[in-house]
């Protein structure tokens, strides 16, 4: 099921990245499960990182297994796209020892997904393939067939080297397979939102930009954590404009529905789309900034090109 | 400007920060940290009380100058504002070099 296609007279990826198409509760299990008692079986590591209802159905499929995986809420874990490859992908897979496959279930795509969140999430399967290229990793991703718009399972076969379709019949590469073209087609435009207090900043403004975006989110209604997380996203998105965007920016905070929200734009153009995926690595300084963002924001979305950089942050108050 | 200031403290050893760590300031700290690495031996006190704001970079710095302390040594940081801590916690969560005291 989950076996690389091998390609004659090229050495294969040794990553395998499938996506599971599934129609319902029974179609799931069997895709999951015998998936994860093959890794136990072999002693790899495993990991299941699905919205919180289906991970119930698998560990109760699993019985006393379930212990030796590792379970996280999607929902939870994974609520921001941007930071399921460094907080939940590659944290486990880092962690564990070499030379063993490491196989996780990762199903960042739900039928409650907006259509705000949906480009970070086809940019985030997309990217998982640069992120994993050359690494002894398994990450099978399930759709829920029924629930999800036709769309969404066409880019799954964008986003995915293989997949396995719902029903009787093998896994088979992918035709469709062209991340790239996904991570561009979702780097969509952020159109300006009016009425949003609005701050130009350079270098000697920068405390002041962060002092206005904290006052604002707290008349917006954050507190506690997520004002502070507030004013350390737009403290890091406006130092990296002085630093790395052309030495200005715009700040823009605003209110909608149940989030605060933060923008930053510049004239900086980002060049590395794996930028704020990457976890830490101890001994290197510098460059957290964007992961830290990711970390911390419930949902980022960011434009990039010739004209600018937006980053758009939410928090949810 | 934002400005960060930085006196000795009274019968320890250490320093009394006031200010914010940021772009601004990034300078002035890392020499801060650097005359810290280099003096002496056992604990180091950082009183921060009157930092306002520690961007990541400054948590970098905090970091990178821990990890470069010898065996026995440490900083005890003395009541950071929330985003040092938070940081910290999120990415040199188990760093033995750095004790975050709120006392």
């Amino acid at each position: 099921m989950s076996a690389a296609v091998e390609h004659p007279g090229t050495a294969p990826d040794p990553f395998v990245h499938p996506a599971l198409f599934y129609r319902d509760e029974r179609e799931y299990l069997d895709g999951t499960v015998p998936f994860v008692r093959e890794g136990l079986a072999a002693g790899e590591p495993v990991a299941v990182a699905v919205p919180g209802d289906r991970l119930r159905l698998i560990k109760d499929a699993l019985g006393d297994d379930a212990e030796t995986v590792r379970l996280l809420d999607m929902r939870e874990a994974g609520r921001n796209p941007g930071r399921i490859i460094p907080g939940v992908l590659r944290a486990f897979a880092d962690a564990q020892p070499a030379g063993r496959r490491v196989r996780i279930i990762g199903e960042p795509i739900w039928a409650g997904r907006s259509a705000t969140e949906y480009p970070a999430c086809a940019q985030h399967e997309a990217l998982i393939n640069a992120a994993f290229r050359g690494r002894t990793v398994t990450i099978l991703c399930p759709y829920d067939t029924e629930r999800l718009p036709e769309p969404v399972l066409a880019d799954a076969h964008a986003t995915h080297p293989t997949v396995i379709p719902a029903g009787p019949g093998p896994a088979h590469d992918s035709a469709a397979y062209a991340p790239d073209a996904v991570v561009a087609r979702y780097n969509e435009p952020l159109p300006l939102v009016p009425d949003a207090l609005t701050v130009p900043f350079t270098a000697e403004s920068l405390p002041q930009a962060r002092h206005l975006a904290s006052d604002e989110g707290r008349r917006l209604g954050l507190t506690g954590v997520a004002l502070e997380d507030l004013t350390l996203a737009t403290a890091e998105l406006t130092t990296n404009s002085v630093v790395h965007g052309g030495g200005s920016g715009v700040l823009r905070v605003w209110g909608e529905g149940g989030h605060v929200l933060c923008e930053v734009r510049d004239r900086g153009r980002l060049t590395d789309p794996l930028a704020g995926r990457r976890p830490p690595a101890r001994e290197r300084r510098g460059g957290r900034g964007l992961l830290l963002v990711n970390l911390i924001a419930d949902l980022v979305r960011m434009h990039t090109g010739d004209e600018g950089t937006t980053v758009r942050c939410w928090f949810a108050r | 400007m934002p400005s960060l200031t930085v006196r000795p403290l009274d019968g320890c050893r250490g320093v009394r920060a006031a200010g914010e760590i940021g772009l601004a300031t990034r300078t002035i700290w890392e020499r801060v940290l650097e005359q810290a690495v280099r003096e002496g031996e056992g604990v180091y006190y950082l009183e921060l009380s009157e930092v306002t704001f520690v961007d990541v970079a400054g948590a970098d710095a905090l970091a990178a100058a821990a990890e470069r302390l010898g065996d026995g040594r440490r900083f005890v940081v003395r009541r950071p504002p929330p985003a040092l801590r938070r940081v910290l916690e999120m990415f040199w969560p188990d760093l033995p070099t750095i004790e975050v005291s709120m006392s």
